[in-house]
């Protein structure tokens, strides 16, 4: 047995006064059990506050409404880029982008099937990239890979492009250049750069001249 | 009386996780950047490997950045002694750039917009400057018109430098480049 059971084993009358040690020593003891009861709690808050920071980091790209994808979901339908430098009346600009370069976009969405873009080079320096929604880049290609002054690929699910590799001839090989979306919807940017100010009515003539239908 | 502690590690949890989210979101993370010299960039800001802080960051705004195989962006916030960039100082950007179809350097205000200028000239691409005779670059920033290549800065506060890279081979690995291989950002005088 204890010292602790021997002592409450004395009747209380025979049981030495309680002296002032006693009683601090009582308190620090009540003290420290609180205060690790208190950094216990603190802990558990902070091991909740890193689950929920990182869970808030991930999620905000899905939950966005102020992307680029989602904000120019509309452009793009008449199947031709349209121009976002300046944005159309009534659409927010595009931050920090380079005063040196013109933009059109096109939007897609996979539910309907995969997307056929079609560019075509001219004297300026031309990129295209498949912006997926929520941010982040999928593809990016510039003119140095067009064949006879054209750059074409299609975009697609992963599933759609299982659906073409099974479709296509055994022993062919397809011609097609395929680029896998991570997500159904997103952007096609093509970006122009204007090297002189008297360029800019030729790079947005060459942004906007790319086409982006559906593929079938 | 289990319903306090409950409260305290719930509050704490969901404040700080939130608060800290949002103010890792808030500003390009420092999750992913590259340092050369005074220019900084984020390399995967444009690949399919983009990590998840700059992913955020991106989603939270309009932002259509270059793609990894179409270019790369520095940005310069300070010298190459180290002190921030002042619009009431004069700066001297002289050197050369990595091998690129073509760039531009051009001025905007910490949040990276367009800074209010006296006069229409942000910016300035490989094809507008006047070179020396090695065909370096030589750019100086101030508010007053200065000889050469003059690029004008807003009345005061501070600024940053964006220098894009068109089609280049370094954009995979920026952050192996050398310091000397970009722009030199070198302060002359302060009013």
């Amino acid at each position: 047995m204890s010292a602790i059971d021997d002592s409450r084993a004395v009747p209380a009358a025979k049981r030495p006064p309680a002296t002032r040690a006693d009683a601090s020593r009582r308190f620090l003891s009540r003290l420290g059990r609180g205060l690790l009861r208190f950094a216990l709690l603190t802990l558990a808050g902070l091991f909740l506050a890193g689950i929920v920071h990182i869970v808030t980091v991930l999620r905000i790209p899905a939950l966005a409404t102020h992307d680029a994808a989602t904000v120019y979901a509309a452009l793009g339908a008449n199947g031709r880029a349209e121009l976002v430098t300046p944005p159309p009346a009534g659409l927010p600009a595009i931050l920090d982008g380079d005063p040196n370069s013109v933009a059109a976009v096109c939007s897609y969405d996979l539910s309907a099937g995969p997307l056929r873009v079609i560019a075509h080079t001219g004297s300026l320096p031309l990129g295209l990239t498949v912006h997926r929604r929520g941010g982040g880049v999928a593809y990016a290609i510039t003119d140095r890979a067009a064949i006879r002054g054209v750059l074409e690929f299609v975009v697609m699910t992963r599933e759609q492009l299982d659906e073409r590799l099974a479709n296509d001839e055994e022993g062919e090989t397809s011609r097609e250049l395929r680029v896998v979306s991570p997500s159904l919807q997103g952007l096609v940017v093509a970006r122009v750069v204007v090297r002189r100010a008297f360029d800019r009515s030729e790079a947005e003539a060459q942004a906007t001249g790319v086409a982006c239908g559906l593929a079938d | 009386m289990r319903v306090l502690p409950l409260a305290y590690v719930i509050a704490l949890g969901a404040g700080l996780g939130l608060t800290s989210a949002r103010y890792a979101v808030a500003e390009r993370p420092w999750v992913g950047r590259a340092q050369v010299g005074a220019w900084t960039s984020w390399p995967n800001s444009g690949a399919r490997d983009i990590d998840p802080y700059m992913r955020a960051y991106l989603a939270r705004g309009v932002h259509l950045p270059l793609g990894a195989g179409e270019g790369l962006e520095l940005i310069a916030g300070q010298d190459d002694a180290g002190q921030a960039l002042d619009a009431r100082c004069r700066y001297l950007v002289s050197g050369a750039t990595p091998p690129a179809r073509g760039w531009s350097l051009g001025v905007a205000d910490p949040r990276g917009r367009p800074p209010q200028l006296p006069i229409e000239r942000e910016s300035f691409t490989d094809a507008e400057i006047v070179r020396g005779e090695r065909g370096g670059m030589r750019i100086v920033l101030a508010t007053t018109p200065e000889t050469g290549n003059w690029l004008p800065l807003p009345a005061g506060g501070r600024f940053q430098l964006r220098l894009r890279l068109y089609d280049t081979p370094i954009s995979s690995h920026a952050g192996e480049l050398r310091p000397d291989t970009l722009p030199r950002i070198t302060r002359i005088d302060c009013r």
